[in-house]
């Protein structure tokens, strides 16, 4: 179950128990489509409309303009397990957030980061991120199975064994990720552009495992984890490490805070810069059946109040059919309200534990609810 | 050889705004451990003209000759060249080419000793006869030194007809001894050449600047490079210059080669690192959009060696479109330095005193800025710098020919800003 495994379509390596690809987003099971069209087979234009002008860097031969990247909208289906989309939005030149999202059976992995716009490259800061912790929660192991249950063919890691137990375990898990994550970051300082040694790139970042009913989440900066029970408002479950949030602490006006231009600087992310990272960690584990939402600020700056995010994403969930549905409907909301920011949402249902129904009582189940 | 190229810039442009500006940093390692895998061929252009006799020129000039002449490696191709009324082939017999070895040399040394100031000046018929001899080694890396200590004595407008049917041809560098020779003489052979051009102001310095000139023609590895560069539709060149290790307008140099794109001669290369400032005028975009504003194509031949992008990026954001960047606004301070250099110096011809006064001042404000220690101090001789942070200077009465010449001719010596943003 945590061995490593290849998408047989784009040949990425996988996060161990996904079946999902995270970087093409096919399943894993279905055969790769073979090349649609040989590498000559050009693009048109989207901008002056001429035929096959796209060359191999995205810009159009004739007019010049980016045809556009592929990270301007990425999606992620996990099917039931869960979602993740991630959009430029309406006003900056390039997505700047990136997720990693990886699905087992009654498991999932996801990671989001948040670029900081005055670092430079901070797109390849939070690639680096994702792919760096996600990889590392690839080994957070179910809590509730024993270790070296899994089979002969398992290997098994002390760090592992070591772990405690339940939700806990998992806690500890994201915390070594975005310990991880941040040494991923702070070596990109040193590569490719020079101008990345004075503005080395940095990014926030937001992880959960989540083992059956047990999550373990952490984050650094001000990306998000809510969580969306079957009613009431959203919870958010993760404290900004931000302006507003520090002077609310110390008292201020949430409004004014939060209109303040100062609201949205970081007071932690990560980069070469940042120091040693102290990553947050809580951990819980679910008695009763909800969502666990990951989002950058693109989202979450359009909803700050708590109530009106939980109607949002409860309806976003009925009105789609599916959790990618329901992703994309958040991001499409953020990009109605104006789009100002990159935009990244990951949906993650959790169930509480079930507890074996023993035989001789299996008729009194319709009375505990 | 293995190339590198990048661009510096800031890509964020202010919406409207259609001037995109970067610059682009060539750096070749050399291949084969910086060993030429090809031929090269050498030829020296000695005037001989009767006025080298002064100040002991004639004399200087041989002993610069001779060292330049062991300076050749073996294999090389050489000649020399007698410069007088007409083009005298000097070394060895007249037609041909010598291949360098350690007889070879001996011969070319007592050639040397030969050679006698007693004739004119015709730099047109020199460079013809150079070119003629160059053509026999086709794909050589082809160098000449020209040294001359006077006017060129042809009728007029002979030298500019010669220099557009050879340019580009092979590199000349060329070098003026004393001070009664024309900087813009020999800046437009040099231009054309895609050499330098320099001032030796005592003949017992020749030596030392002959053994420098070929010791960097011995380094070169590549005989003809170019930056191809490609805009999109509706975009318009506004310059490409070279900006490091000097100042070259290489705008009015381009070639076409396919739909939107031209070729801009570089010379020959060897293990070294140049900047190029290209300055494209593009259709303004909308806020988040992103254009290649220029694709600048490393070529020798047909084989591309190293690519790099200029982009332009729209945005609302202030913050980053008023970005200045460090690159781009240093060596634009550098080439204005050069341009105010020359128009000084014209004003001053002129009798321009205020106007002088005015851009010796800015070109002292410019250096001292920009850290060009070697500009400021020529300049210090022609002005007196009161005060180099404001550009305050007075002009001096009494300039040296010679000094004026050397601020004339080294004014498009750059310096190179330490990189980071």
């Amino acid at each position: 179950m945590t061995l490593m495994t290849d998408c047989a379509s784009c040949e990425d390596e996988l996060a161990s128990g996904a079946t999902f690809c995270e970087v093409c987003g096919r399943r894993l099971a279905e055969p790769p489509v073979p090349e649609a069209a040989p590498a000559t087979a050009r693009k048109d234009c989207a901008r002056c409309g001429a035929a096959g002008s796209v060359g191999d860097d995205g810009y159009c031969e004739e007019c010049g303009m980016m045809a556009g990247r592929s990270r301007d909208h990425l999606e992620a289906d996990g099917g039931t397990a869960g979602a993740a989309v991630s959009d430029r939005g309406r006003r900056h030149h390039r997505n700047e957030d990136a997720m990693w999202l990886a699905v087992g059976e009654d498991a999932a992995d996801v990671v989001v980061c948040d670029g900081v716009s005055a670092s430079f490259d901070p797109d390849a800061a939070s690639d680096i991120a994702v792919r760096a912790a996600g990889e590392l929660l690839a080994g957070a192991r179910h809590p509730d199975v024993l270790p070296g249950a899994d089979g002969p063919d398992e290997t098994v890691d002390r760090e592992q064994l070591e772990r405690p137990p339940g939700a806990v375990g998992l806690a500890g898990a994201v915390a070594h990720a975005i310990t991880g994550a941040a040494a991923a970051v702070a070596s990109l300082a040193h590569t490719g552009d020079p101008r990345r040694a004075a503005a080395n790139p940095a990014c926030t970042i937001v992880a959960a495992a989540v083992r059956g009913p047990h999550v373990g989440y952490g984050w650094v900066g001000d990306s998000r984890v809510y969580w969306l029970g079957p009613e009431g408002p959203a919870e958010q479950l993760t404290e900004d490490d931000s302006w507003a949030t520090h002077v609310i602490a110390l008292g201020a006006d949430p409004v004014s805070a939060m209109n303040d231009p100062k609201a949205h600087a970081i007071t932690a992310w990560l980069g070469a810069d940042a120091g040693p990272v102290r990553p947050r960690v809580r951990s819980f584990t679910a008695t009763e059946p909800g969502h666990l939402l990951l989002c950058s600020d693109g989202l979450w700056n359009y909803l700050v109040d708590p109530a009106e995010f939980g109607d949002l994403v409860r309806e976003c969930l009925t009105a789609a059919n599916s959790l990618l549905g329901a992703a994309r409907a958040m991001v499409a909301y953020a990009n109605a309200a104006g789009g100002a920011d990159n935009i990244t949402v990951a949906v993650i249902p959790v169930r509480p534990a079930v507890t074996e129904p023993e035989p001789e009582t299996t008729d009194l189940d319709t009375t505990n609810a | 050889m293995s190339y590198t190229a990048e661009a510096f810039q800031n890509e964020y442009l202010a919406l409207g705004a259609s001037e995109v500006n970067a610059i682009v940093t060539v750096t070749s390692t050399g291949g084969e451990g910086g060993r030429r895998t090809g031929g090269a061929t050498e030829i020296i252009i000695v005037d001989a003209s009767g006025s080298m006799q002064a100040e002991g020129r004639i004399g200087a000039a041989r002993q610069a000759a001779k060292t330049a002449v062991e300076c050749i490696d073996d294999g090389v191709h050489f000649a020399i060249i007698a410069g007088v009324s007409t083009a005298q082939q000097l070394f060895p017999d007249p037609g041909r080419l010598a291949v360098a070895s350690p007889q070879t040399r001996a011969a070319a040394s007592q050639a040397i000793d030969r050679l006698q100031a007693n004739g004119g000046t015709a730099m047109g018929a020199w460079l013809l006869l150079a070119a003629q001899l160059f053509t026999q080694r086709p794909g050589d890396i082809k160098h000449a030194i020209l040294l001359t200590d006077g006017d060129n004595g042809e009728r007029y407008g002979y030298l500019d007809s010669v220099l557009e049917q050879i340019k580009e041809q092979f590199v000349c560098d060329c070098r003026g001894v004393g001070a009664n020779w024309k900087v813009a003489e020999l800046r437009k052979i040099a231009d054309k050449m895609l050499g330098t051009v320099d001032i030796v102001a005592r003949p017992t310095e020749l030596t030392a600047a002959f053994q420098q000139m070929i010791t960097a023609a011995m380094g070169k590895t590549s005989a003809d490079v170019q930056l191809k560069v490609w805009t999109p539709v509706n975009a318009s060149i506004r310059f490409v210059k070279q900006v490091e290790p000097q100042v070259a307008d290489l705008t009015g140099k381009r070639v076409e080669d396919g739909p939107r794109a031209g070729r801009y001669p570089l010379g020959s290369w060897g293990q070294e690192s140049r900047d190029y400032h290209i300055c494209v005028d593009v259709p303004a975009g909308g806020s988040g959009d992103e254009m290649l504003a220029a694709r600048v194509h490393l070529m020798e031949g047909d084989t591309e060696h190293a690519r790099a992008l200029v982009r332009a990026v729209w945005t609302d954001d202030t913050a980053l479109s008023t970005r200045i960047n460090r690159q781009v606004a240093h060596y634009t301070g550098q080439a204005e330095l050069a341009d105010v250099i020359q128009a000084g110096l014209a004003a001053r011809e002129a009798g321009d005193d205020r106007t002088a006064t005015i851009k010796f001042g800015r070109a002292a404000q410019l250096a001292h800025a920009s850290g060009n220690s070697a500009t400021e101090e020529l300049l210090s001789k022609v002005v007196e710098i009161e005060d180099a942070v404001t550009g305050t200077v007075r002009l001096r009465r009494k300039v040296a020919a010679e000094d004026e010449m050397a601020l004339d001719t080294r004014s498009t010596k750059t310096v190179r800003v330490g990189r980071g943003q």
